[in-house]
């Protein structure tokens, strides 16, 4: 048990020497006087001792530490804490930063710089000035900051713009004068020096006067007079602007004027030099050599026509094909070089899209699909994955067991076209190469016809056709149009006619034509249809002529020709009976579209149909025989680079083979797309049971020698070629690991929180929460500062108030008694008097 | 009519009996046989309500037989007549006395009306009529409804089993007669929906399920779902089941309507990791030569099963990859065997899924190239791939708006019809002219 407080006590003084032994009144005295070194240690043991003795100096924590650990974190839980000085350190600082505050609360004190950019580092010393200056003038200018006339005129005119008419008044004054000097003459001398004296008052109230004069007028204005003023203002601009639209249009007329020229030139005289207008043009300009508006003012041309024909030919230079620099004519080597590089990249890109990789501008749409794809993943559905989605399989009946419908969605291959090869890789230069795809476009039209010089009317030998023909046509919107323009023209001049349309229609003679011309290439994609379903059969050089222009106009177009495809595509899916015209589409699509893409939004859906009639139809006639001899060469042409594998091919071909519909000339048709298949697919893996021996009994059945020589090749070839399988050649997969995860050194005041977001947003939770209730007690803190502040004062203040008023009644007091003692003395001394 | 009635009176009951005989028959004969649909009708409520007064008076033979001769009448209808269905909606699938009395009609009119020339009519309508009839009652308490007034406490017509049985007796009669394949294949349809639910001891189907099974063809594919039905709850031991099952796979498989269902029992069947590699391989290896002809929609389908069964048999996945082979391999598998574990088909491998990731419709390539990746995917639910048709396939690619501007060819080409030379034509010009000409 510790010694009692009163024993510490007076052993902790003792220690200090401060208590000690009786000592003797002498040694007393001798000490008394002390040294004030003495002193000063004493005063401070003492407080020393009367701190380590003050309960509350010292904050304990609530339960004694239990054991002792060895650690190396210091132990904060068990420091002890030292509230006396925390709340005074703490009252120290407030008493320095938040006093003075308190103390400037509500006043104002000091002096504002507020010059103008003083305190904006960023403008420099010229830009101030200016900003300055121009303030300077709009405060003196006073209300008029809103007029928007340029009021520097009125700045530079000193005298209000009025006529300077200071020597008709000192003309006046002179006379004035004169007449004084007649009427006085007697008294010169004074009157000169009167006249001085009044001049100088007449000079200035002259300039008083002035300035009246300058400012009344203003002054007067009324409000009327000022809408006035503004509307005349706007009607002039007005005016002038009209004038200005006038000026435009007499231009463009004379454009206009000239668009015939221009229209023939571009209807077969395009390699014709232009026409002599041009020369005349440097000849004009070179009047104009030095500086147009100077020659035309020295011309003596009034100021406004010279201003506009000098924007006139700013305009023309600007829009000059000589003011662009013109590239350097390439040799015949570097343009050969260009078409091969060309070539070889649109290949490599087509390779690309066949194997159904992604192009470099298609990569993050393909990993946002493949997030899709992980999405759907973990949503269940295995077939979504590969885009066959099949969402209702439990609902169905048990009766209905195919051909359900079933959505297929094809936005998870991870496969798509991409944009027009030359619009999108080169978009930096966007216009370069639509000039170049313009240009391929603008060739092609030219080479379409048989004679390829684009001098039509001048051909020899088309020119007693086609001078019949006429050279303008409306651009036909629907079918009928068409046909009505096609009405009597013969079949061998349709292409020069549907030329004729394309080229009048250019793009880029007139903004409509573009949505014209679209309009044209769908009625020219429903125009084959009709063409093939026509009872005569039409030529099929027209037809490829036809296709050949839907494909040259599907550069410019290629959604609103693929949406047509596509319709006609749709026609044929509820119909299943592809006629001559479904036919043509079909070819149309297998040379317009590139085939050996990996998908295409025309190109799948169309062999995806054809491979269906293959699959789904029996030959029931000769016709059926045809057209599937037709469909399986189409299919076999799609896949001549990229070699896929159509199975309802081959079903076919066999089925028909056997069929006792086909005449020796129809089996010649199917044996050769048999062949061709052959070849196509020799390379294929299952070649050997694809083309399978009862396959080979049919052909040989048929008598067919040649055929079954070829195939009897392949099948040995690829027999001899044939290796098992090697699929996975693959790193084999690291086995999952079971064991759990140590931590090193464990803390287990730390979160081992795996989720790092989760755990970064903990983080900063538990910082806000420690922040605000640390700025609560701040807070809390300063607003007891605050009261004890105030009440301080209000103590003081009151305290002085006290003070005044006891040294006010003590003075009214003492000035009492000191008349009273007076009135006293004195009622004394009378009474004194009186009494003796 | 009791024993103390006076003669006289007896005489006038039993004209009147005949008398009433006559209506009925009349009725039976010149409305509901050869009057027309309204009349039938007509004839049909009528005798309806006869039955109804019939049994009030708890004349149960004399309700019985009319129904009888009313049911056989309604049998004798031409196919679709809506007379029969009326009666089956308003009264068969809604009373139970009438289910009752028409199942015992049904069944004396079969033991019967044997090889007459009506028996397939007969059949074909017995099945529709019969057909919706697919919840059995299961406790006495849910048989409430009646078309006559409620039977006593005692009656049969209350027990639920005697119920099952009059319907069990009727089904087994109809099995019974000679059926066609059409009947069969309808009957095979009905089995799991209509027939099963009523059998109390559905193993008496075990003959017609095995004779059908080994039909072959589609009755084969439809008797499998029976079939496995018995085998799961009856422990039906049904021997050499996979040889059979083997046999099933043939061209025409993978191009049938009961594909998907075949399918989904296929994937049960195999789906035991016992079975010997051998055999799992045989499948396999002749599912995957069956689709090199097959429409996408059913590559769709072998495909991810093949992955299954490969992830589950790994003995088999060296189908897919054998190393150290030199070229001129010689395919050890047989086609022609029938015994799936004798192929060979295990020392195969499956050149033909192979050539399928060539496939000219992007999906199915792409699924097809699955199998020649890492195989990190647990399984595929095979569900998920049922159910694809070319409709479903080219709908959901044309149903969809263009977004993107679609690749055109670089190049136009010179010639499509025609060909180098002046005045030729190329291959498809030819081919083009045929067209036209065919027209």
């Amino acid at each position: 048990m510790p010694p009692s407080q009163l024993k510490r006590l007076k052993a902790s003084l003792r220690e200090q020497g401060i208590t000690g032994p009786q000592k003797s009144k002498k040694q007393k005295k001798s000490n008394a006087g002390g040294n004030p070194e003495q002193k000063a240690r004493r005063t401070a043991a003492l407080a020393q001792i009367r701190e380590s003795f003050n309960p509350f100096e010292y904050k304990t924590p609530a339960r004694p530490k239990k054991f002792d650990v060895t650690t190396s974190r210091p132990d904060k839980k068990n420091a002890v804490g030292r509230p006396g000085v925390s709340k005074s350190l703490g009252e120290e600082t407030r008493r320095k930063t938040l006093l003075p505050e308190m103390n400037r609360r509500n006043k104002v004190g000091g002096i504002l710089d507020r010059r103008i950019g003083e305190n904006d580092p960023t403008m420099s010393v010229e830009d101030k000035m200016i900003e300055r200056y121009t303030r300077e003038n709009q405060r003196r200018k006073g209300a008029s900051i809103f007029d928007l006339e340029e009021a520097e005129d009125e700045e530079e005119l000193t005298h209000g713009g009025r006529a300077l008419d200071l020597g008709i008044r000192e003309r006046e004054v002179e006379d004035y004068d004169a007449a004084s000097v007649e009427a006085s003459s007697d008294e010169e001398g004074q009157d000169v020096r009167s006249l001085k004296r009044r001049r100088d008052s007449a000079e200035e109230l002259g300039e008083e006067d002035g300035e009246g004069d300058v400012g009344k007028p203003e002054r007067k204005k009324t409000k009327a007079e000022v809408m006035k003023e503004v509307m005349a203002k706007s009607k002039l601009h007005k005016y002038e602007r009209q004038q200005a639209k006038e000026d435009d249009d007499d231009l463009r007329e004379e454009l206009d004027k000239d668009l015939p020229s221009i229209l023939a030139a571009l209807r077969g005289h395009l390699n014709k030099p232009q026409p002599k207008a041009a020369p005349e043009e440097p000849k004009k300009a070179n009047d104009f050599a030095i500086n147009p508006d100077r020659a035309a003012l020295l011309n003596g041309k009034e100021r406004e026509v010279a201003d506009k024909e000098y924007d006139a030919r700013v305009r023309q230079l600007l829009y000059d094909q000589k003011a662009k620099p013109t590239e350097r004519i390439k040799t015949e080597e570097e343009k050969a070089e260009e078409e091969a590089t060309r070539l070889k990249k649109l290949e490599e890109q087509r390779v690309r899209r066949m194997r159904g990789e992604p192009t470099e501008d298609e990569a993050p749409l393909v990993e946002e699909n493949m997030e899709d794809d992980e999405e759907e993943y973990e949503s269940g559905d295995d077939a979504a994955e590969f885009g066959l989605s099949a969402a209702q399989n439990t609902s169905r009946p048990d009766g209905v067991d195919d051909e359900d419908d079933f959505v297929l969605d094809d936005d998870l291959v991870a496969s798509d076209s991409e944009f027009d090869d030359e619009s999108s890789n080169d978009s930096d230069d966007e216009e370069n190469v639509a000039d170049k795809t313009q240009d391929l476009d603008d060739e092609f039209l030219r080479d379409v016809l048989p004679n390829g010089n684009g001098h039509i009317s001048s051909a020899p030998g088309t020119g007693a056709q086609t001078s019949k023909l006429a050279f303008t046509y409306p651009c036909p919107q629907s079918q009928t149009e068409l046909l009505r323009i096609l009405d009597g023209v013969a079949t061998s001049d349709i292409p020069v006619v549907i030329q004729r349309i394309r080229a009048l229609y250019h793009p880029q003679l007139h903004h409509e034509n573009k949505a014209k011309l679209a309009n044209f290439a769908i009625v020219l994609v429903d125009y084959t249809v009709y063409l093939s379903s026509q009872t005569t059969a039409p030529s099929l050089a027209l037809l490829e002529t036809i296709i050949r222009h839907i494909h040259s106009l599907s550069r410019t177009f290629p959604e609103q020709i693929a949406r047509a495809f596509r319709s006609h595509l749709q026609q044929l899916h509820t119909s299943n009976e592809p006629s001559p015209g479904d036919l043509t589409i079909l070819t149309a699509i297998s040379t317009v579209y590139p085939t050996s893409d990996h998908f295409h939004q025309v190109v799948t859906p169309a062999i995806t149909l054809m491979a269906r009639w293959l699959g789904m139809s029996t030959p029931r006639n000769a016709k059926d025989l045809t057209t599937g001899a037709y469909i399986g060469a189409l299919c076999l042409q799609h896949q001549r680079l990229s070699k896929r594998y159509i199975p309802e091919l081959m079903r076919y071909t066999t089925v028909a083979l056997k069929s006792p519909f086909a005449t020796s000339d129809l089996l010649d048709l199917h044996i050769k797309n048999l062949t061709a298949a052959a070849d196509l697919w020799a390379s294929k893996s299952a070649f050997l049971e694809i083309f399978s021996p009862e396959l080979l009994a049919v052909v040989k059945d048929l008598k067919q020698p040649k055929a079954l020589q070829r195939l009897q090749i392949l099948l040995q070839q690829s027999r001899l070629a044939r290796r098992p399988l090697e699929l996975h050649h693959h790193r084999p997969l690291p086995i999952k690991t079971s064991v759990p995860k140590f931590e090193e050194g464990f803390n287990p005041d730390r979160h081992y929180d795996p989720d790092t977001d989760r755990a970064a947003a903990n983080k900063l939770q538990a910082e806000y929460k420690k922040e605000r209730k640390g700025a609560m007690r701040e807070l809390r803190k300063d607003a007891n500062f605050i009261a004890r502040e105030q009440l301080r004062e209000k103590k003081e203040r009151d305290r002085a108030y006290e003070v005044k008023y006891k040294r006010l009644v003590a003075e009214i007091q003492g000035e009492e008694g000191k008349e009273k003692n007076a009135y006293e003395r004195e009622r004394r001394a009378r009474k004194g008097k009186g009494g003796r | 009519m009791s024993k103390s009635t006076p003669e006289a009176e007896a005489v006038i009951v039993k004209w009147l009996k005949a008398r009433y005989q006559d209506y009925v028959e009349v009725l039976l004969e010149l409305y509901l046989q050869n009057g027309e649909e309204a009349e039938q009708s007509t004839a049909l409520t009528l005798l309806m309500r006869l039955v109804k007064q019939d049994l009030q008076d708890e004349d149960d033979k004399a309700a019985k037989k009319t129904l009888e001769k009313l049911v056989s009448r309604l049998l004798l209808l031409p196919e679709g007549s809506s007379t029969r269905e009326e009666f089956g909606e308003k009264y068969l699938q809604v009373y139970d006395d009438i289910r009752f009395y028409t199942f015992e009609a049904i069944a004396s009119i079969f033991s019967s009306h044997q090889d007459s020339s009506s028996l397939p009519l007969f059949t074909t309508n017995t099945l529709t009529l019969l057909s919706p009839l697919t919840n059995p009652p299961t406790t006495p308490s849910s048989i409430t409804s009646f078309h006559g007034p409620p039977p006593p406490s005692k009656s049969h017509l209350l027990s639920h089993n005697a119920h099952k049985t009059t319907a069990q007796t009727t089904w087994l009669a109809l099995l019974r007669t000679p059926l066609t394949p059409a009947h069969r294949k309808t009957l095979l349809t009905l089995l799991t929906p209509s027939i099963l639910p009523w059998l109390t001891r559905p193993e008496l189907l075990m003959d017609f399920l095995t004779d059908s099974y080994n039909a072959g063809g589609s009755t084969s594919l439809l008797a499998l779902s029976g079939l496995f039905y018995l085998m799961r709850t009856k422990n039906l031991d049904y021997p050499s089941f996979y040889p059979k099952l083997y046999s099933l796979l043939d061209a025409d498989l993978l191009h049938s309507k009961h594909r998907s269902k075949f399918f989904r029992l296929l994937d049960v069947f195999m789906s035991s990791s016992h079975l010997p590699a051998a055999l799992v391989a045989s499948f396999i290896k002749r599912l995957s030569r069956l689709s090199l002809l097959a429409p996408p929609a059913a590559i769709v389908v072998v495909v991810p099963w093949a992955y299954n069964m490969f992830k589950r048999h790994p003995a088999c996945t060296f189908m897919l990859h054998r190393e150290n082979h030199a070229a001129g391999y010689v395919d050890p598998f047989d086609m022609s065997e029938a015994d799936p574990t004798k192929t060979r088909a295990i020392e195969s491998s499956v050149w033909e899924l192979e050539t399928l990731a060539g496939h000219y419709h992007p999906n199915v390539a792409t699924l097809a190239g699955v199998l020649g990746e890492q195989f990190t995917k647990r399984g595929y639910e095979v569900e998920d791939f049922l159910g694809m048709g070319y409709k479903t396939i080219i709908d959901a690619e044309l149903a969809k708006d263009i977004k993107k501007a679609p690749v055109i060819e670089y190049e136009i080409p010179r010639h499509i019809f025609t060909s180098e030379e002046e005045g030729e034509l190329s291959t498809l010009g030819t081919l083009m002219g045929k067209v036209f000409e065919s027209r």
